[in-house]
């Protein structure tokens, strides 16, 4: 039980690394790679956290196919980030306090693992029994997420529809227009100096 | 008393991640970066919950013969299954407007682009201008 915290905060602590990593680079291939590993850190994370369906959601979802929508973005955009450090300060302020009052705030939260804590009480014994003698599904969360819920997954499909309709009318007509662009430089530079 | 202090520590971590998550959403001006800051805040929301989920000893929640297994609780690993699909979704219109703004704009600076709006508003300011002075003459 105690190896099982141990590898919890040790791989919550790489992910810390991964972050403070996030914060510093400034090359995008890089950026996109280590979201791709903070993706598969967490994947590993829910699997010592009991959760092995979004483990293997997030491994390949969340760091195969979002780095893969990164990689082809990528090939567009601009492969350096601008260093500007104005207007840092205040961002930095709120981002600070905040989470100052969220950590004071999990010290009220229930310790983990516990099985007294209110969020296992409520309906979740029901759904345990029911799969077993109403639904027969062997995987809890696949007859919840289908059955008992499964007007939640209905919308989650609406939802990812409209996004896939979203982005065919945003890219339908994107051509890459450099004439007008280096008119508008042009302007930029002419009014500034 | 070790898991307890383990526990706090899980915690903080999980919100200074969610802050790091914000500040790169709210604090840099590459638009690439607001958006792989929006995906490190929703991966650490949902390792709140799914931490929220554990008890210890349990198994998980797949069912076996036993009737006395004790099982982590499913629930908010189905909404989090479906959340991590919307998120992906999210991402991609997210990074298709950001491909738009490039080839309309030239860029994915934020101060940039507003630099540029400046100048575009400043122009059509002073055309109106004109126009009018024509039209009164």
């Amino acid at each position: 039980m105690i190896s099982e915290l141990l590898i919890n905060a040790f791989l919550v602590t790489v992910m810390l690394a991964i972050a403070i990593a996030l914060l510093k680079t400034r090359t995008v291939i890089f950026t996109v790679i280590l979201t791709s590993a903070y993706s598969l850190v967490a994947a590993l994370m829910f699997i010592t956290l009991d959760a092995v369906d979004v483990a293997f959601t997030e491994a390949s979802v969340g760091a195969g196919i979002s780095t893969i929508l990164f990689l082809a973005a990528m090939a567009y955009l601009p492969k350096k980030e601008e260093e500007n450090f104005s207007n840092q300060f205040l961002p930095a302020l709120s981002c600070i306090i905040l989470g100052a009052i969220l950590i004071w705030c999990s010290y009220d939260l229930p310790e983990i693992g516990l099985i007294s804590s209110p969020i296992h009480q409520h309906i979740v014994p029901d759904y345990i029994l029911g799969s077993r003698n109403d639904i027969g599904i062997p995987n809890i969360v696949t007859s919840v997420l289908a059955s008992y819920r499964g007007y939640d997954t209905f919308g989650e499909t609406i939802v990812v529809f409209t996004a896939g309709v979203a982005v065919l009318v945003l890219l339908q007509n994107n051509k890459k227009n450099p004439k007008n662009t280096k008119s508008k430089i042009n302007k930029i530079d002419k009014k500034v100096g | 008393m070790i898991s307890s202090a383990m526990g706090i520590w899980n915690y903080c971590i999980v919100f200074i991640l969610m802050m790091i998550g914000l500040f790169l959403v709210i604090g840099r001006k590459n638009f690439l970066k607001k958006i792989v800051g929006l995906t490190i805040f929703q991966t650490s929301v949902f390792l709140l919950y799914i931490t929220f989920g554990k008890i210890t000893g349990a198994t998980p929640p797949i069912l076996n013969e036993a009737l006395d297994t004790v099982y982590s609780n499913p629930l908010p690993h189905v909404l989090i299954l479906t959340a991590i699909v919307v998120g992906v979704a999210t991402t991609a219109l997210g990074l298709s407007l950001v491909l738009r703004i490039n080839s309309e704009y030239g860029s994915i600076e934020e101060d940039d682009i507003s630099a540029q709006d400046l100048v575009e508003y400043h122009d059509e300011i002073e055309t109106s201008k004109e126009f009018n002075t024509k039209f009164i003459k």
